[in-house]
């Protein structure tokens, strides 16, 4: 504990203040090619044929490739769990995104490749596009996918479910409903240093993978994968992000660059533009939250529904995780007896998005942070004492009746008053996170709480009295 | 073609249209100076030319003439630190460290401009034009100020190779 509170120099600091820090951007290889990818023009097409004969001619060019080059170019982050592949590495008959990769060319230099794209002919047959997943469900939405609108592989579902106690007989005895819609939107995670990767072939047939990824060994599975190789066939260099957020948690640039290196046999780099970070990056997802709270006139909070559909962009990649968190998180730091939440990963013909800073969980928490703020405005309470009041507490129990056992709502919020100098009425400052007993334990929250020293509620909760199913299972990791 | 990069005299082969970033990093293998944008939005690729910070994406090297041109490496190395380094190192003003030696170039002309310490405004105001996605620019802002002030002034021995950039005024 002695690095706790303690001044530490940063092991890469004198690097980073003399420019001794390589990023990928930074490195060569001898005999080293530039990549270049034509991506899709069009939002939503039918690719009715490729033609790459002009591009391969052009003096420089040193490979062109297309989705026959791939050995296996359809890849599903979740395939290891069971769940279909989903995503070409290179467009196959459709796109289904602006943006979404075709073909790729690795040439002597980047004008050589930029103008090489120019020589590829593709014929499109452009289809209707969706953006808002509100009309995803509408009998006359585009189709993305032949299996539907949403990613439909949660266990038994075909989206994920919270199921907690008795919502409807809740709704019942309230004495009011609020309920309120919350729409985050999407944001590029914008990194200085654009994706990059520098794939070296080595005589040995090992490739050599130099990657700005936030995630090393997720990167290695995937390309290795793709290509169909042994882990150990590739060394994946990393370590030095210039900033990444989420954004560099997807394989972005190695995959496509390891292809026209094994293809040119010659070390390929490939450096996103700042433009294509902006245009085909992934971004942090847009959500569609509906919330509704069944609440008494004293600021007890004795049930809540929630519909959330998660903009996925044409493909899963790690959607299905990320709405799992939020399903995860969606009551807050608050104890809610009863519960319904469904939520859905549903496809348009955006950008795929994946993580950024608290996957899945920010767009919940603004939700139900505002929405217990509105729950105050409409029953005439103090918005603190509403949040004191419902706080979690030792023995409480998650949606997934997991018990609590270190909760910090409460002395949190009593930090936070103090800070903003929030006076509080006694019973409120003098607040713990001890287990509930008298007026802080009404009927309404006696059947969640789990016995003490319990880690989890029965599933079906009957020991307890609670009527829940627990969480839908399966899917999304 | 003849350019002075840090003090030193290097013949180009590129064509004067060329961005003097791109001369840097892939004629000299300057790589000190980053792309970030390329089209003079980010500042990653600040360097100073004849003192004054400019955009290495944006300066033709044709338009140079008998210019010096300053990158990182002619303000200090790893064991010669220059004040602006020291601070910026010293107060975590570098997170991904992709935009730094922008920073501390545009930071370097600042001080050599105004002489001694600067003012939080101005640090502001010659910020403008760089972008940083990780740190939130406070310890950067910091960090200036306090190079400004002295506190990490202490000079170095005088290399006749180095450009004439006033980095380590003994502290006020």
């Amino acid at each position: 504990m002695k690095a706790v509170g303690a001044k530490l120099p940063r092991y890469d600091g004198i690097a980073h203040v003399t420019g001794r820090t390589n990023f990928v951007a930074d490195l060569t290889a001898p005999g080293m090619l530039q990549a270049r990818v034509l991506r899709s023009p069009h939002h939503h097409a039918t690719i009715r044929s490729v033609d790459t004969s002009r591009a391969e001619k052009l003096r420089g060019v040193r490979a062109v490739v297309t989705h026959t080059d791939v050995p296996k170019n359809v890849y599903g982050h979740l395939e290891a769990l069971g769940v279909p592949a989903d995503e070409p590495l290179l467009a196959e008959d459709v796109v289904r995104w602006k943006g979404q990769p075709i073909v790729a060319v690795a040439a002597e230099d980047v004008d050589t490749a930029m103008e090489a794209l120019e020589l590829i002919d593709v014929d499109y047959d452009e289809r209707p596009a969706l953006f808002d997943i509100r009309l995803a469900f509408e009998p006359d939405a585009p189709e993305i996918h032949h299996w539907g609108p949403v990613f439909p592989h949660f266990g038994p579902h075909n989206h994920r479910r919270v199921r907690k106690g008795d919502v409807e007989s809740a709704f019942e005895k309230a004495d009011s409903i609020v309920s309120g819609v919350y729409r985050p939107q999407a944001i590029e995670h914008c990194p200085l240093e654009t994706q990059a990767a520098l794939v070296i072939p080595e005589a040995d047939g090992r490739l050599t993978i130099h990657s700005c990824t936030q995630a090393m060994y997720f990167s290695l599975g995937v390309v290795a994968a793709h290509l169909g190789l042994a882990l150990n066939r590739i060394k994946l260099v990393g370590g030095t992000v210039g900033g990444g957020f989420g954004g560099k948690v997807d394989t972005a640039s190695e995959t496509i660059s390891a292809v026209l290196a094994l293809k040119a046999e010659r070390p390929v780099k490939w450096r996103w533009t700042r433009e294509e970070e902006f245009l085909a990056s992934s971004t942090r997802a847009p959500w569609h939250i509906e919330l509704e709270d069944a609440v008494t006139s004293d600021g007890w909070i004795l049930g809540r529904r929630m519909v959330t559909l998660h903009d996925s962009g044409a493909y899963s990649r790690f959607s299905p995780y990320g709405l799992t968190k939020h399903a995860f998180h969606h009551t807050g730091a608050y104890t809610i007896p009863n519960l319904k939440f469904d939520g859905f990963v549903v496809y348009t013909n955006r950008v795929p998005t994946t993580a950024m800073r608290g996957f899945g969980v920010t767009s919940v928490s603004m939700a139900v942070e505002t929405h217990i703020t509105r729950v105050a405005d409409v029953l005439g309470l103090d918005p603190w004492e509403i949040r004191l009041k419902n706080a979690n507490r030792i023995g409480d129990t998650t949606g997934n009746l997991v018990a609590m056992q270190d909760p910090s709502t409460v002395p949190v919020t009593l930090a936070t008053a103090e800070k903003v100098g929030k006076e509080l009425a006694a019973e409120y400052r003098t607040m713990n996170s001890e287990r509930r007993s008298g007026g802080l334990l009404p009927e309404h929250l006696v059947a969640q709480q789990a016995p003490e020293g319990a880690h989890v509620l029965d599933k079906a909760g009957a020991a307890h009295g609670s009527h829940g199913t627990g969480t839908g299972n399966g899917g999304g990791h | 073609m003849e350019l002075t990069i840090n003090g030193v005299p290097r013949a180009t082969a590129s064509s004067p249209v060329t961005p003097l970033l791109t001369v840097l990093r892939e004629e000299f293998n300057i790589t000190s100076a980053k792309p970030g944008c390329e089209q003079g939005g980010c500042g990653a690729c600040t360097v100073l030319v004849d003192g004054a910070p400019r955009r290495a994406c944006l300066v033709a090297v044709g338009t140079l003439g008998d210019a010096e041109v300053t990158t990182v490496e002619g303000l200090g190395g790893a064991q010669s630190l220059a004040a602006i380094q020291k601070a910026f190192n010293d107060r975590y003003a570098a997170q991904c460290g992709y935009c730094t030696t922008g920073m501390v170039m545009a930071a370097q002309a600042l001080i050599d401009g105004t002489g001694g310490s600067v003012t939080r405004d101005q640090v502001l105001e010659a910020l403008s034009g760089h972008v940083c996605r990780c740190t939130g620019y406070v310890k950067i802002v910091d960090a200036i100020i306090a190079a400004s002030t002295g506190e990490y002034g202490v000079d170095l021995a005088a290399d006749p190779s180095q450009p004439k950039v006033e980095r380590n005024r003994a502290p006020a």
